[in-house]
């Protein structure tokens, strides 16, 4: 008996046999119902965008030294302004005096919209993005921050938005997860897996966690090498004695789901391998995406990946940055522009890629951190502003959003003469995560999920509004 | 005519209470007035619209609406502007709970005076209800639920055979598979009381107490780490320790939770019920460099409350938070009066950097078997808050042979409302005294105002909620749903019990039987309803898919820790050693790349293959394999876990370290006895992991399924030699590689059968 002689033909067959009949009729509907990511759900209303890809920059980046230029600042740079925001500062003790951006600003594309010299390769895509100044946020500590970003509220233990979007539209792409979290190799950020949990939503919308390198997911290979056959064989031994266990008990809904869990694993084995497999592209793409570059080949890696996977069909993809380089505490000078060699070039490329592709259209791209910075400068131990940093500031924030739906060239808001508050066209949290539901046919009031008998939603019992000035 | 009303509407809603002749307003009506109505119309009164209550009876009754014809009205109209509840709110009403209504309005809108909640009022004894299969019924247990079948028309399933149950309940109460000489011992034994004879064995198994010890390790939120952005190290296992001891020794539940509540206010405290204290520590803790203390500070005493409010009340106290609860009469300052128990405990708001954050008492070397000396109570060292170089004041760390506890303050912090809940609102026109919340009974005067008091009222005789609430959690343990299926909220919102009856009479038994926590177990698997075949026909499954009937035995899958222990356990890789510090086998490489200030540094040896239970649990990076299999993520309490089935579940099986190393030993452990055909060898490993023999087809396809992985790995002995490397623990050098490696793809595969991750 040879492994490749008529033997294995008849397993082989009895194995095709057996899947087209797991995927057929009643199992189909078991596993759409059951295991992995469930097929697409119908929005409440026309969708622009159908996937999201969130650029989510830990840490809060400095709203005034990237897009939000403040000539006043630049006035009053030196002089005192502690006493009168005493309060919303988060480390009293190392509060300098007000600051100017050490960078210069240029008006770029036919909007003519200002960014900061150390964003020129966005600087490039401005007339595709609405820019939204006037966001802020209600905590100025990391954690419950990125609570706040992620979830809606400060509390741990809720659903993120990405397994809101899941929930509420499922995949088109029965293959891969809904949901998928590119996090930086070099590290996880502040708050770990929590930024992408499930909470009280059933734990298959949780985001998968996709490695960059190596093997996508956990246990996606074996512990040891092993040549595709004898992979294949244990699952067809497995899948055919779990039938025939089956047989004896026609109608265990979860024994067939367990089954079709085996065969989703043989095909996500494929799939995701496929898409994180660079090598398909072209050198000319790599180089777009600054992959070529030492400093901007991980973001660039991962930009490129999720382009890849919404192409797949993944409804949302977060990609997450090492750590929170964007805390500048110190050293703005160098930091910020350090945290912009790493990922301009890359987030630029992504806007760049999905246009010429078409796929900018229905592809909503989210950029913004957890809150902005204070215009005054935070001192070190030296005092010295040369390497100044800012602290934390939860009153403005500068965030973008591009594509699905949304218009470009367009600036929305407004914060104060020196950038410490959002004062006109205020734009909260919750209005934020409104408008993207929005974006993605979902009603905020409507995508709701009974929990011990409450109608919870991601915009909670806060009053939220879509922001309409930046919608096509 | 109003007789024909009652009658009518008694055919159209049968079955929700037993023995009800027309829709009671408690059970029928409420629940849907709760459900659309009191979002606007409830307790909480900053959301009241229309000066309208249809909560409170008083107000309901004195508004007129309930019999001048306008609540029927609201519901009848078409008019979107009449019509309630409004067509654009988001309450629907289903159209048989509009019909339910309407027939209660024009019934008359029969408002009884004693309208409490079912669950707010204490259960009271019911009796035996009448069943004409009288022969079936083995403990009260079954009367109730074969007079509920027989009402439904509905037989028992038969029992099932006796392998299966032998598996599921020693699963059940230690979260391993029986041995096959424990299986062949049972099958051997024909003598009347085997069975009872096989649970007490497994009751009176130390494995009994590190199993159980998982739901209430995850309810209490216990991990290793404080959570939050640095996720700083802490040690509490002594706590997990004095658990499972307890459990093992059955301490009563009503001292088992004084313990845990109060142990440092005791009259007999000492250092046993000091540790027990630690139930109340094992919340996050934040040691953010630029967090505001007092804010943090009401984050763990919430964090209490709420704890509490889900364990022993089956209540979400959470909603009161920020304002009235929305569905319970539990009000803000409800809140904030318990909230006033647990505000006394001199402690930091931001934690130490690692190590375990004051209040803290020292763990004699000889933990746990301590000398009369070292039992004593300990009075905790007082907390200094200190602030170094980087300006932030942070108190003293507890070193690793220490333990988090509680302790009163000597003055008690004031507590008052919180406005919207936030820490620096506080409403200063009243000062709250600890007290519970009216609904809930009467505080009795010789109580002391403090959490001993409060551990009385929880555990007295008369408590509505806590014995039921953790009766119902033991039954979810066993048939994976609770006799009241919402078993963290038992409040309006929460689902009635399938058998109200029968929790009742559950909940009674374990006071009776002085809060005797194995009786209870015992109780409920030797039941004839626990031992029913689980496979029930297709019209059953098709009728009552969620077996809410109890017409079969309970079929679930293996908790994710149990999933792994059991792996381990029949290949022989399972070292049982009970407690000790928190254990790091394998895990994926670089799992703690995010925290800088601690690599994971996997254990070597033994420590490697100890129960899942000791796993070290890192709160913002649990183990993934556990969490794959949906374990509870220990950040807040967690009562009730989804079993989702993924792909990602089979990857795990098939790939992982864990599971490969173990699929090897089984292979190992068939191969090494002297004189056995392969088919031997194959049925050996089969019946260790699925507790049956393998039927003549299986057994012929694993054969060839060996054959075939013989033969692939003869033309490739290399692959051989690396799968046999995976794992830290050295393949037995005298086994063929190919030979071993075959049998070892076989053991895999039998590992990944449905079946050996299921108790049938």
């Amino acid at each position: 008996m040879l492994i490749e002689g008529s033997e294995r033909g008849s397993r082989r067959d009895f194995f095709r046999s057996m899947s087209g009949g797991m995927m057929g009729g009643a199992l189909l509907s078991l596993l759409e119902g059951e295991v992995g990511a469930k097929p697409g759900k119908a929005p409440h209303y026309r969708p622009r965008a159908k996937s999201v890809i969130q650029l989510f920059m830990n840490g809060g980046p400095s709203q005034m030294d990237l897009f939000d230029p403040k000539p006043e600042l630049d006035r009053m740079h030196g002089k005192s302004h502690f006493e009168k925001i005493a309060g919303e500062v988060e480390s009293p003790q190392a509060a300098g005096a007000l600051m100017r951006s050490p960078y210069r600003f240029s008006r770029h594309g036919q909007c003519g919209m200002s960014v900061s010299e150390v964003m020129p390769h966005l600087a490039e895509c401005v007339d595709d993005i609405a820019f939204i100044r006037s966001m802020y946020t209600t905590n100025i500590t990391h954690e419950p921050a990125l609570f706040i970003a992620h979830s809606g509220r400060m509390q741990p233990g809720l659903p993120s938005i990405g397994s809101w979007v899941s929930y509420g539209l499922g995949s088109e792409n029965r293959n891969l997860p809904a949901y998928v979290v590119l996090d930086d190799p070099g590290k996880l950020p502040v708050n770990g897996t929590q930024n992408w949990q499930a909470g009280f939503l059933p734990p298959e919308h949780q985001g998968t966690r996709f490695r960059a390198t190596g093997a996508p997911v956990l246990n996606l290979k074996p512990a040891f090498p092993q040549p595709g056959a004898i992979g294949q064989l244990e699952r067809e031994f497995i899948a055919k004695l779990n039938s025939g266990h089956h047989q004896q008990r026609p109608r265990q809904p979860r024994l067939s789901a367990r089954m079709a869990s085996y065969e989703l694993a043989a095909r996500m084995q494929l799939e995701a391998s496929d898409a994180l497999d660079l090598d398909q592209e072209k050198q000319e793409t790599l180089e777009l995406y600054g992959i070529n570059r030492e400093k901007s080949e991980s973001y660039g890696r991962r930009c490129l990946i999720a382009r890849r996977l919404v192409e797949r069909g993944v409804r949302f993809v977060q990609i997450f940055i090492d750590f929170q380089i964007w805390d500048n505490h110190s050293n703005l000078k160098k930091g910020l522009r350090s945290c912009c060699e790493k990922t301009d070039q890359p987030v630029a490329g992504l806007l760049k890629d999905l246009k010429r592709r078409g796929l900018l259209e229905d592809t909503l791209v989210v950029w913004g951190g957890e809150f902005g910075r204070l215009p005054i400068a935070q001192l070190g131990d030296s005092k010295k502003v040369d390497h100044a940093g800012r602290d934390h500031n939860k009153n403005a924030m500068t965030t973008w959003m591009a594509g699905g739906g949304v218009k470009g060239g367009v600036v929305h808001g407004a914060t104060d003469e020196i950038g410490l508050a959002a004062v006109k066209d205020r734009v909260s949290i919750p209005d934020w995560h409104a408008t993207i539901l929005h974006l993605l046919g979902l009603d905020h009031e409507h995508l709701v999920f009974n929990r011990n008998g409450l109608d919870e939603r991601l915009t909670s019992v806060f009053h939220a509004r879509v922001v309409d000035e930046i919608l096509a | 005519m109003m007789r024909r009303t009652i009658l009518i509407t008694a055919v159209m809603f049968p079955g929700l209470h037993a023995g009800a002749a027309e829709p009671g307003f408690a059970v029928d009506v409420r629940p849907i007035l709760s459900d659309a109505c009191y979002n606007c119309h409830g307790p909480d009164a900053a959301a009241r619209k229309a000066k309208l209550r249809l909560d409170d009876r008083v107000s309901a009754m004195r508004s007129g609406i309930l019999a001048d014809g306008q609540l029927l009205e609201r519901l009848t109209s078409d008019d979107p502007e009449v019509r309630m509840p409004p067509p654009d709110s988001n309450r629907v009403l289903k159209p048989g709970d509009r019909a339910k209504l309407v027939a209660w309005v024009k019934g008359g809108a029969q408002w009884p005076e004693d309208d409490r909640h079912w669950a707010f009022v204490p259960p009271a004894a019911p009796d035996h209800p009448p069943v004409r299969k009288g022969k079936w019924p083995v403990n009260g247990i079954d009367r109730f639920v074969l007079a509920k079948l027989e009402q439904e028309g509905l037989q028992p399933s038969v029992h099932a055979d006796k392998a299966t149950l032998l598996r599921r309940v020693t699963l059940d109460l230690t979260g391993l598979a029986p041995t096959t000489g424990e299986l062949d011992a049972f099958l051997g034994d024909d003598s009347p009381g085997a069975y009872e004879r096989a649970v007490d064995r497994l009751l009176a198994s130390p494995r009994y107490g590190e199993h159980m010890a998982l739901d209430w390790m995850e309810a209490s939120r216990y991990a290793d780490t404080d959570g939050y952005q640095n996720d700083r190290l802490r040690y509490m296992w002594v706590w997990r320790d004095w658990l499972v001891r307890a459990l093992n020794d059955n301490m009563p539940f009503d001292r088992f939770v004084t313990e845990q509540m109060a142990g440092d206010l005791l009259p007999d405290r000492n250092f046993f019920t000091q540790v027990a204290t630690g139930f109340n520590r094992n919340h996050r803790i934040n040691s953010e460099g630029g967090s505001i203390p007092d804010e943090w500070i009401v984050e763990y005493v919430a964090d209490r409350v709420e704890t509490m409010g889900t364990m022993f009340l089956g209540l979400t106290l959470g909603c009161a938070r920020c304002h009235d609860h929305k569905y319970d009469p539990v009000g803000q300052k409800d809140f904030y009066r318990m909230f006033a128990f647990f505000n006394n405990v001199d402690e930091a708001g931001l934690g130490p950097n690692n190590g375990n954050s004051p209040p803290f008492i020292k763990v004699p070397k000889s933990w746990p078997e301590l000398s009369e000396e070292e039992s004593k109570y300990v009075v905790p060292e007082p907390m200094k808050i200190r602030t170094v170089q980087t300006s932030v004041p942070r108190p003293q760390a507890g070193s690793p042979d220490t333990v988090m506890v509680m302790h009163e303050k000597e003055r008690p912090r004031d507590t008052y409302l919180l406005v919207r809940g936030q820490y620096d609102q506080p409403d200063k026109s009243e000062k709250l005294k600890p007290a519970i919340p009216p609904v809930l009974g009467q505080w009795q005067q010789k109580w002391p105002r403090n959490r001993l008091g409060l551990a009385k009222w929880l555990m007295h005789p008369r408590h509505p909620l806590t014995s039921r609430v953790t009766i119902n959690r033991i039954w979810q343990h066993y048939f994976g749903t609770g006799l009241v299926k919402t078993s963290e909220n038992f409040g309006l919102q929460g689902q009635m019990p399938s058998h109200p009856g029968l929790l009742d009479w559950l909940a009674l038994e374990f006071i009776r039987t002085g809060w005797d926590v194995k009786k209870m177990h015992r109780l409920i698997v030797t039941s004839a309803t626990y031992r029913q075949a689980s496979n029930g026909s297709a019209a059953l499954q098709r009728r009552d898919p969620e077996n809410r009937l109890l017409a079969r035995g309970p079929r679930k899958r293996l908790s994710p820790y149990a999933i792994r222990d059991t792996a381990l356990f029949t290949s022989g890789l399972l070292v049982e050693k009970i407690g000790g510090p928190s254990v790091k086998p394998y895990m994926p490489p670089g799992i703690w790349s995010s925290i800088s200030n601690a690599r994971y540094k996997q254990d070597k040896g033994e420590k490697l293959y100890r129960r899942s239970m000791y796993t070290y649990w890192r709160r913002t990076l649990p183990p993934p394999t556990m969490m794959t299999f949906n374990a509870a993520a220990r950040e807040i309490c967690i009562v009730r876990n989804d079993k989702t089935i993924t792909p990602l579940q089979a990857l795990t099986m098939m790939n992982n370290i864990t599971f490969v190393e173990a699929a090897r030993f089984l292979a190992e452990r068939v191969l090494k006895v002297d004189g056995l055909s392969k088919a031997e060898r194959i049925e050996r490993a089969f019946r260790m992991v699925i507790s049956r023999r393998p039927d003549r087809v299986e057994m012929k396809q694993l054969l060839e399924d060996l054959e075939f992985y013989r033969q692939d790995f003869s033309k490739r002995p290399g692959q051989a030699a690396q799968l046999l490397a995976v794992g830290e623990k050295k393949a037995d050098a005298n086994l063929l590689p190919v030979e071993l490696a075959s049998f070892t793809m076989v053991a895999n595969t039998i590992l990944n059968l449905d079946e050996a991750m299921t108790q049938d």
